[in-house]
Formats: structure tokens, sequence, C-alpha cells
């Protein structure tokens, strides 16, 4: 019974998102306040009623309701709760439902945090986010209906996929992920409308920005959330393999960030428009493609979801947004011309497209390695190896050189630099990396990717903190302010600049424990009797006994573990045996601490004599990847912080006056 | 020139919408072997029962080597299918079963409860044999002419229209 | 001194990421065994190389690749070992130039295109933003200020 009412709610979701998409376009276009009214309200409608069907999808599988084809093949009477409840997104149907959701949810919110503002332009944003709806709720009536009932009823079912219960970091890397991408249909939206009201101005530039922001905090979040879950869970030692599922979240997040960056040269230089539409038009199919990918069964990965019908829906709906958006975009181009002034090579807004063109490459570089090997197949016959060692070596240059210009780009002045100021900004700092990088390979670093990492790092983080040292000792002197004080109103009077600040440190932090952890670990795989030892780095693990029980939660796991000793810490590390899973699943054991990472895996285990074969990991630095993905978070919301004082900011960006290169504000301070 | 722009609009959507198209239909897990056409990789294994059989042993009549295990669910279905094609074609075929990441006990076991067609299932303890063939993971099965030509490759469970369509040519031909 | 340090610590970098470039940007000529098995798929898993996996195939081909470099075998030798048997999907680092030429002909039209930004002929200067007519624009200024309060 209730799970016929979740159907009947996403078809009344599918009417509701109808009306709202033609009542939204009805009313942009006889500018009718009544009717846009009513559409605002049937988004709302629709955002209720995928909470409903979601609602009861979540009542469905805690009731293990296996007359629902959705539970029946993702939970067992067994499943704990807490697995019970993230199973909504552990399935394709699910997963969808789950989707639309939050989908409706930033669609509802954002056009009613504009109710009554920019009438013509919110319009058409609802008309889009509403047609965005359509497509999800059709998707879950037709192909993907989550309620599908099926008969006999069966008493028990598989339980949920045995890599996506084996932790709980999947009840927090999905909603994150997923927040991120629905979140981006919002500055997709937005292009939409402006092309079609011919507005592209600076209220319309500023919220772009900041609702791309937003859900690129999510998007990033949850691809860090993402690599770490694979880290702890996959046990073979790492978190990053390019598989086209990672692929998938990189595209759309390499694309916003270089939205991110050309929207300020955008704001600052006028120019750009049509670039900056194009970026977000992008943005948004690449997570459709993204989904596609994923669901389609089109490329194989480890986590693609069970192939379907839906596929040639999603096939469908990337072609109607990037045919429709780029006709849109072409149909206005005459319109959309850009005010221009001559730019000099070595400036902030150079530097700042530069980067654009590097993001750009490396989004392209990163589809064609993860398409090539579906080309090759269908055009050329035969196969294609595209992995790992590939998508490493063409695109660390590419992200070295990124993050060069992190550190060039923001320090250097609007409109163009003199010599004397690029020696005085860029030297010592120059001269720092290259020490570094001598005393690296001194040292023993013999590999270029991550001296020229450590390098490019050293280099801007110098740069950076040069920076804010300027600004703060400028602060104490002008104002008499104590240090602490001083640097914390310096950032606080100018969220953006030095939340932007962070950002770019966190990102160095993870580039540096990137490169070094991938370089420096060691590992070494051993079988061992109770009571034998392995030594690895400056960590030696004694075995001292298997034991092999159930699951205290969930007895239908059985659960072989190894008990070992590092270091004199107990510690245990685990294969566990799903009835659903033809191979047991890995549960390394992880002790973490800020140098490095001891990480054991149980690779084999034979009960009859006792013995275990255990792959014993040192990874050096890679909680620094994590803590510098909170860095970049931390920055992020830091610098979209609502803050009173960001009115003047807005103000002399929105006024023509801007054009005019202004100094950077460390320069201000000291002047 | 203003015509020109609008040709951005199917130079992004059809090349895009081709490729991915034409992907829909495809198994990325099945890859196109490289021993079609070619002698069928040597091999000396022993059978569960403990007598060696070689690949030489097995020229002279068209023969179906299955990868399989007795913990691969699709293995179930296909070993009906298999014993079906035992009691057509096992007068002049050659079925032999290889054992995939699996134990001779785990073998009998599962040909105890599914019915034993009496042909050879081989150990290939080291997994050795399963890399000459290029195999990803059970079941696969590959067809070979009575001169040793590899000629087709399954991947997943092989059905009755598989086997009839791809053993009855090599028999024809023999 | 202080005059010579950034070209000097300047060419020192700009030399070696061109040595970057060149090392990083072509198919790979190691030899070891670690990275011929980092190098080689396992067939038996999604995403993993040979040398990350724990499977049974996976160390019954790291086995073979030490038999085959203890033979002599060179590494190109070691790898058309496997590409015959799996085909070259087995290699997670491509032997064809073309993914290798890729990325520098992609890069090479990001920094042509980049380069026409900068050298684009200055478009007399619009009139200033011309969002909206007469109070509209006002308000629409006054709204953007709300919004990003």
């Amino acid at each position: 019974m209730l799970p016929d009412l979740g159907h009947v709610a996403i078809v009344i979701g599918l009417a509701a998102s109808v009306y709202a998409a033609l009542a939204f376009a009805i009313g942009a276009r006889r500018r009718d306040a009544v009717v846009v009214h009513s559409a605002r309200r049937a988004v709302l409608v629709s955002f209720v009623l995928a909470g409903i069907a979601a609602t009861i999808m979540v009542i469905s599988l805690l009731t293990h309701d296996f007359s629902v084809l959705y539970v029946a093949r993702n939970n067992a009477t067994t499943t704990p709760p807490f697995f019970s409840v993230i199973s909504l997104w552990a399935a394709l149907e699910g997963s969808i439902l789950f989707w639309t959701l939050l989908a409706v949810g930033w669609a509802t919110l954002v056009l009613y945090r504009y109710r009554g503002m920019h009438p013509q332009l919110m319009s058409w944003v609802g008309a889009t986010l509403a047609a965005i709806n359509v497509f999800l709720f059709s998707v879950m009536t037709w192909p993907g209906n989550p309620f599908t009932r099926v008969t006999p009823i069966a008493t028990e079912g598989p339980g949920p996929n045995a890599l996506l219960q084996n932790h709980p970091f999947m009840g927090l890397h999905p909603p994150l992920l997923y927040l991120g991408y629905t979140g981006l249909a919002i500055p997709f939206a937005f292009g939409i409308a402006a092309l079609i009201t011919r507005r592209t101005d600076d209220a319309w530039l500023s919220i772009v920005r900041r609702w791309t922001i937003v859900p690129w905090i999510f998007l990033t979040a949850g691809i860090v959330a993402g690599a770490w879950w694979s880290y702890e869970v996959l046990g073979w030692g790492g978190y990053w393999a390019w598989d086209p599922v990672e692929n998938a979240a990189l595209l759309p997040w390499l694309t916003a960030t270089a939205f991110i960056h050309s929207s300020m040269v955008a704001e600052r230089r006028g120019g750009l428009r049509t670039w900056s539409v194009a970026l977000v038009i992008s943005t948004f199919v690449l997570t459709i493609f993204g989904t596609f990918l994923t669901r389609s069964g089109v490329v194989a990965s480890v986590h693609s979801f069970t192939q379907s019908a839906i596929g040639p829906w999603y096939l469908a709906g990337i072609l109607i947004a990037l045919g429709a958006s780029s006709a849109l975009l072409v149909a206005r181009l005459p319109d959309l011309r850009d005010r221009d002034t001559p730019t000099a090579v070595v400036s902030r807004e150079s530097a700042f497209l530069f980067n654009n063109v590097l993001f750009l490459v490396i989004t392209a570089v990163v589809i064609l390695g993860t398409l090539l090997p579906l080309a090759v197949g269908i055009f050329g016959g035969g196969t294609i190896g595209v992995g790992a060692p590939w998508f490493n070596r063409v695109n660390v240059p590419l992200f070295v050189a990124l993050l060069f210009l992190m550190g060039v780009g923001p320090a250097l002045p609007w409109g163009g630099a003199s010599l004397a100021t690029l020696r005085d900004r860029f030297g010592p700092p120059l001269l720092v990396a290259a020490v570094a990088m001598l005393a690296a390979w001194a040292l023993g670093m013999r590999e270029l990717a991550p001296l020229a990492t450590l390098g490019m790092a050293l280099f801007s983080g110098g740069i950076m903190l040069d920076e804010v040292l300027r600004g703060t000792r400028a602060r104490m002197r002008g104002r008499r302010e104590a240090a602490p004080l001083a640097g914390w109103r310096l950032a606080t009077r100018n969220r953006r600049r030095y939340g932007g600040y962070a950002v770019h440190a966190g990102i160095l932090v993870m580039g540096i424990a990137i490169a070094v952890s991938a370089t420096l670990s060691s590992d070494t795989s051993a079988t061992l009797a109770p009571g034998e030892s392995v030594t690895v780095g400056e960590y030696r693990v004694t075995y001292d006994r298997l034991v092999v029980e159930p699951l205290a939660d969930d007895p239908r796991v059985i659960e072989t573990r190894a008990e070992i000793r590092a270091d004199g810490v107990a510690m245990a590390t685990a294969l566990r045996d799903y009835p659903n899973s033809e191979t047991p699943i890995a549960t390394p054991v992880v002790r973490t601490s800020l140098g490095d990472d001891l990480y054991v895996t149980l690779m084999a285990a034979d009960p009859a004599t006792g013995s275990v074969t255990l792959r014993v990991f040192v990874n050096p630095l890679v909680v620094w990847i994590w803590l510098g993905g909170g860095i970049v978070v931390f920055g992020a919301v830091f610098a979209i912080w609502p803050d009173r004082r960001r009115v003047g900011v807005a103000r002399t960006a929105a006024a023509p006056a801007a054009v005019e290169p202004p100094r950077s504000l460390a320069e201000q301070e000291s002047a | 020139m203003r015509l020109l722009r609008w040709l951005v609009v199917p130079l992004l959507v059809i090349p895009i919408g081709l490729l991915l198209f034409s992907g829909l239909g495809r198994d990325p897990s099945e890859i196109p072997s490289p021993l079609i056409g070619q002698p069928v990789p040597a091999f000396t294994l022993t059978t569960i029962d403990g007598t060696s059989v070689s690949s030489e042993d097995l020229r002279g009549r068209p023969l179906v080597v299955n990868f399989w295990a007795s913990w691969c669910g699709p293995c179930v279905e296909e070993h009906a299918v298999l014993l079906e094609a035992q009691d057509r074609y096992g007068e002049a075929a050659t079925i032999v079963g290889v054992l995939y990441n699996d134990t001779a006990d785990g073998a009998r076991g599962f040909l105890a409860r599914y019915g034993d067609g009496g042909w050879a299932t081989l150990t290939d303890p080291s997994g050795g044999t399963a890399i000459d063939f290029g195999v990803t993971g059970p079941p696969e099965s590959f067809f070979v002419d009575a001169t040793g030509i590899v000629r087709y490759k399954q991947y997943g469970p092989v059905t009755g229209a598989v086997i009839d369509a791809q053993l009855a040519p090599l028999m024809a031909s023999r | 001194m202080r005059r010579l340090a950034l070209p000097l610590a300047a060419g020192v970098l700009l030399a070696l990421a061109g040595l970057a470039l060149v090392a990083l940007l072509r198919p790979s000529t190691a030899s070891d065994a670690a990275t011929l098995a980092a190098e080689l798929r396992c067939p038996d898993c999604e995403g993993l190389s040979v040398g990350e996996s724990p499977t049974r195939s996976a160390a019954e081909i790291r086995r073979q690749i030490d038999a085959l470099l203890a033979d002599g075998a060179t590494a190109d030798q070691v790898r058309q070992h496997f590409v015959d048997r799996y085909g070259e999907w087995i290699l997670l680092s491509p032997r064809s130039p073309l993914p290798w030429l890729a990325p520098i002909a992609l890069l090479a039209l990001g920094v042509a295109g980049f380069w026409l930004w900068l050298r684009r002929a200055p478009t007399p200067p619009a009139p200033p933003a011309p969002v909206a007519s007469g109070d509209a624009a006002s308000r629409v200024a006054d709204e953007a200020e709300a919004l990003d309060a």
C-alpha cells in the first residue's frame, strides 16, 4: 500500500514539475506575477512530494518490505537500521530518488530565496530548474521506478552491496557528492536564464558565483570523502585510481573551479561573459554526463550501478541540454559582446585565464582517457589500455603548472606588473623553492613529479604567506592592532581574498601530501604464523591469532579477523564474507598519525594452520590529504560567509570604475 | 559567417551522441580476445581425480575449454547447458572444465550437487593457464577447432544457442 | 647577487619544468618488476594494477614478470607477453602514441586560444552596463548588494 503511494507521489511530482516549467515560461513571457507565483508553489509541492517518496522508500527499507523490488534486491532482514537508511542511495533507482529530492530541494531553496527579485531572470531560472525536475521525475515514472513491486514476496533478501555496507562513510560521501552535483544545476539555470533575457550583468554574475561556490564546496567535500572512503575500505592502500566514477565527479569540479576564477576576471574587467556562460553550461552537462557514464554500463568501473534501461534517457538528457544550450548560446552571441580592454601578458587576469586553459585541458584529457577505450572498442576495433599511470603522467605536469599559477595569480596586480614588482614579490619564494628542491634531491627524492610539486607548492605557499604577513604588518603599524587581531581583521575585511588564500593553502597541503604519499610509501606482503612479525619502515607488526566469527550486528556476515599488534598497540584487520558477494571484502586497519599511516590488509587466511598473509603499507602524510581537504572547505565557507562589509566590495566591483587596475589589498593597506 | 556559427550545435551533439549511443549496447567487460585465430595455449594440468591432461591430448576433435568456479553464480545455470551439450555433442566434441581460483574439493561439491557430465575438470592452482587464455573472470569459454586453433571466445555463461552456433561449424569443417 | 637570484632561480625552475614535461609525457620505459606490475591491469579486478591487487591472478602475473625478467626478457617483451594473451587492454600505460600526443595537442590548442584572447583587437568600450532601463537599473544594483550581504 505505502509503496504505491510512493509512486503516486512521483507521478504527481512529475505533473507539478511540468506545470511549474510551463507556468514559469508563460509567466515570464506575459510578465504575470500570479502565474509565476503559482509555478513557484508547484516547485515547492514537487519538493514535498519527492520528500514523501523518499520517506516511503526509507520506511520500506527499514521495515524490510520485500514486496518492493528495490528493497528485495538491496536489503535483508538482518541489515542494521543505519545501513537500511543509507541503502536509499546504495543502488540505481534509490539513488535517482535521492538525487531528485536534493535537486528539487535546491530548486525550491533558490526560487524562494530570490522571490520578488529579478522577476524576468528568476522566472526563466525557475523554468529551467523545473524542466530538469521534469526529467528526473520522468525517469522515476518510467524506466527507473523505485517502487516497482514484485511477487511472490521473498522472505529474505541479499542485503545491500557488500562494499557499501562495510563502512559508515557511505552515509556521508554520496550525500555530499550529490548535493554538489545537483546544486550545479543552479548556475546552469542562471546561465540559461541570462541567455534568454539577454542579461549577464554584475548582479547576475554575483549570484551565479555564489551559487557555484555553494555546490562546489559540497562537491569538493564529496570528492575528498570519496577518496578517504576508498582508502579506508578498498584495502589496496591508495585513494584515487582514475576510475570512471571518480572522473565523473572530478570533471564538473574542474569546470566549476575554472568558472569561479574566470568570473573574478569577468567581474573586474567586464569581459568574458560568454565564456562564463559556456563554463556553467559545460559544468552542468558534465554532471549528467557523469551520471550517464556510471549508470548506463557504458564503461567498466568499480562502483558502476547495474545496467538498466535508464541509459538512453540520460543520453537524451545530455544531448537535449547540450543542443539546446549551445543553440541558445550561438543565438545570443551577438548580444553578448564583451566590454574589452587590452591585457598585459603578466597580469592577474591573464594568470586567471591561463588557469582556465589548464583546467579545461585537464577536463579534456580526463574525458579523453575515460572515453578512449569506448571509442577504440567501437570505431578502431581491438582494445587500448588507459589507466592510472597514463592519467598520472599526463595530468601531473598540468596540475603542477596550476600550483605555480595559484601562487602567482592572486599576487599579480590587475592590468599588468612591473619587473620590480615581480622581483620583489616572487624572488624570495622562488629562491626558497629552488633551495628546497635541491635539498629534497640531496635527501634522495629522485622523482621529478614530487620534486616539482614540492617546489611549486613552496613557491606558491611562500607568496601567499608573504602577502598575508605584509597585510597584517601594515594593519599592526597603521591601526596599532596586535598581530592575531590584525590578521583576523585583515581576513574578515576581505573574506573573498583571504578565504581564497585558505582554499589555495589547503590545495597546496593536499598537493604535497599526494606527491609524497604516492612516491615515498613502502609496503611488504608477508605470510605469518601466530607469534611471528614483519617489519616495515619503523613499524613492527606482530600477528597474534586468527578469529572467525559472525558480525555482532549482522550475523550473516562472517568475519575472518587477524588480531595483530603494531609497536605494542592491539588492532585487527579482517576479511568479511558477505552472503551476496563472491569475493570477501577487505576491512583494512589504518593507524593514522600526522607523519604516516600504518595500513594493514588481510590478504589471505588459512583457518587450518592459523597462518595469514598480511600486506603492510606505511604511507607517509596521507592524513594531510584529508586535512588539506578540510582547509579547502573551511576556506571556501569563510569566503562566502555573509558579511555586511562585503557590500562595499560588491559596489566597487559593480561600478565601471573598477576597470582601472586597483592595487591588491596589501598595497592599499601599506600605502 | 553568422550561419557557420550554428554548425557548433551539430558538431557538438552528433559525435557525442553517436559515441555514447553506440556504447549503450556494449558490455565494457567484453574484451576482444587476441587468441582468436591463434593456436590454443599449451597446458598440462591435473584433473580433480588426479590424472594428467595436456592440450596435445585434446587435439583432433572440436574442443570447448570452459573456465568456471564453484563460487561463481552464473556457472550454475551454465552447467546445465554444458550437461545438455555433452549429451548432444559428446560423441563429436570434447568439453574440458578448468577451475578458476577454486579447489578440487569445491569442484567436487559443485558436481555432486548439480550433476557430473563426466568430462575432465582440470585444476589450475597457480592460475597460470587462466592467464595464458587471457581469462578475466569465470565463466569464460573458448571454442577450439580440431586442428587446435581458437575460433571463438564466450564471455559469461554459454547458452544453448551459442553452443549450436559455434560448435556446429567446427564439427562440419572436420 | 640579489639581482642574479631571480633570473637564476627562474631559469632553474623553467629547466626543471621542461625536463618534467619531457620525462612525463611519453610512454614508460621502466624495466623493473615493480614498475611493470604497476603498469599492467589486474585482470580480475576493476581499475587496479597487478602491483596493487591481492588476487591470485595478480600474484601469478607478478611471478611471471619476475620469471621473464630473470630469463633475460626486456620490459617490452614482458609487456608483449601479456598483450598476446589479453590484448592492449592489459596495459594501463598505453603503447600507442595517440594518447600521449593528444594532451600535448590539447594544451597547444589551449595556449593558442589564450594567445588569441591576449592579442584580440580591443573593441570600443560598450556603454556602461546597460542592464535595465531607468530606475530599474538602480534597483538591480541595490538587489545585488542585498544578495551579497
